[in-house]
């Protein structure tokens, strides 16, 4: 399973890609993505399975690329990593087609709430 | 309309369980915020984030330069390099007060946006009345966690590329 993780901050790329290993999804590929725009061209070069996004990004936003994606016919299944948990948020997220909303600061926990029915 | 000042919104109490949290899930489960002030070495790096909405202002998060580098490191655990370059500490400084500010931002009335984090010189804090600020203890190191109101002029001007680095 190949795993998209898209943040403008390399730091909290790897504390991503640390958590999801430290909830028990190590054996994935990880292909990483620094703003909206850049998650938007990989999904369509290497097809990832899941796609785990900030929010608040330059050049193209989390939700934006999500837009984008659904415009151009992409079902790929889509998540919300980001420091906004708002309701207001989760619904803008909800309806954009995305699984879940998870906010930040997570635990592995938390990735495992909402990954277990998502990753095999 | 007279916005609300940032001390009728929330308090000291509220800052530090959401920097709590902050510390505990990304620089380390044992890493505590001890609620003591220290006096903050002359050469400082602050990071912040603008919120704008009802309440406009900044969540700003200052330190030592030594104490930002820590930070990085603890961040970046066995990915952290032998040498760390500005950027990386810009990145982490900036997206812990991301976090911060992305949930000091859930506790204020909206609807308001939070920008992208910036770092350098920290955005001039107005009054004490429009200023809520946490003083604590990193590993016996003095960190303060500022959020303030804003400087009219600098946030409308534009709220995610004020006098800082955009990350």
């Amino acid at each position: 399973m190949k795993i998209l993780v898209a943040d403008d901050s390399r730091v909290m790329r790897q504390i991503v890609i640390r958590t999801l290993r430290q909830a028990g999804y190590d054996d994935h590929d990880i292909v990483e993505a620094e703003d909206g725009r850049d998650a938007y061209d990989k999904v369509q070069a290497e097809s990832p399975d899941l796609v785990l996004s900030d929010w608040n990004m330059p050049n193209m936003t989390g939700l934006e690329c999500l837009q984008a994606l659904r415009s151009a016919g992409s079902g790929v299944p889509f998540g919300f990593v980001t420091s906004e948990g708002s309701p207001e948020m989760r619904e803008k997220a909800a309806d954009a087609g995305a699984l879940f909303l998870i906010a930040k600061p997570f635990t592995a926990d938390t990735f495992s709430e909402h990954l277990d029915g998502v990753i095999a | 309309m007279t916005s609300p000042a940032i001390t009728e919104l929330l308090d000291e109490a509220i800052v530090q369980e959401i920097a709590d949290q902050a510390w505990t899930a990304l620089v380390g489960e044992d890493e505590v915020l001890v609620p003591l002030p220290g006096e903050l070495p002359a050469d400082t790096l602050s990071a912040w984030v603008a919120v704008v909405g009802p309440w406009t202002g900044s969540v700003v998060l200052t330190c030592g330069r030594e104490t930002a580098e820590q930070l990085t490191r603890a961040l970046l655990r066995e990915h952290a390099p032998a040498v760390l370059d500005d950027e990386d500490v810009a990145d982490a400084l900036g997206e812990l007060a991301n976090v911060v500010g992305g949930n000091v931002k859930a506790v204020l009335p909206g609807p308001s946006a939070l920008g992208l984090p910036e770092v350098g010189v920290a955005p001039r804090a107005v009054a004490s009345a429009d200023t809520c600020r946490v003083d604590a203890l990193w590993r016996g190191q003095p960190l303060t966690i500022s959020v303030q109101g804003a400087v009219l002029d600098a946030v409308n001007a534009d709220p995610s590329y004020g006098n800082g680095v955009p990350l």
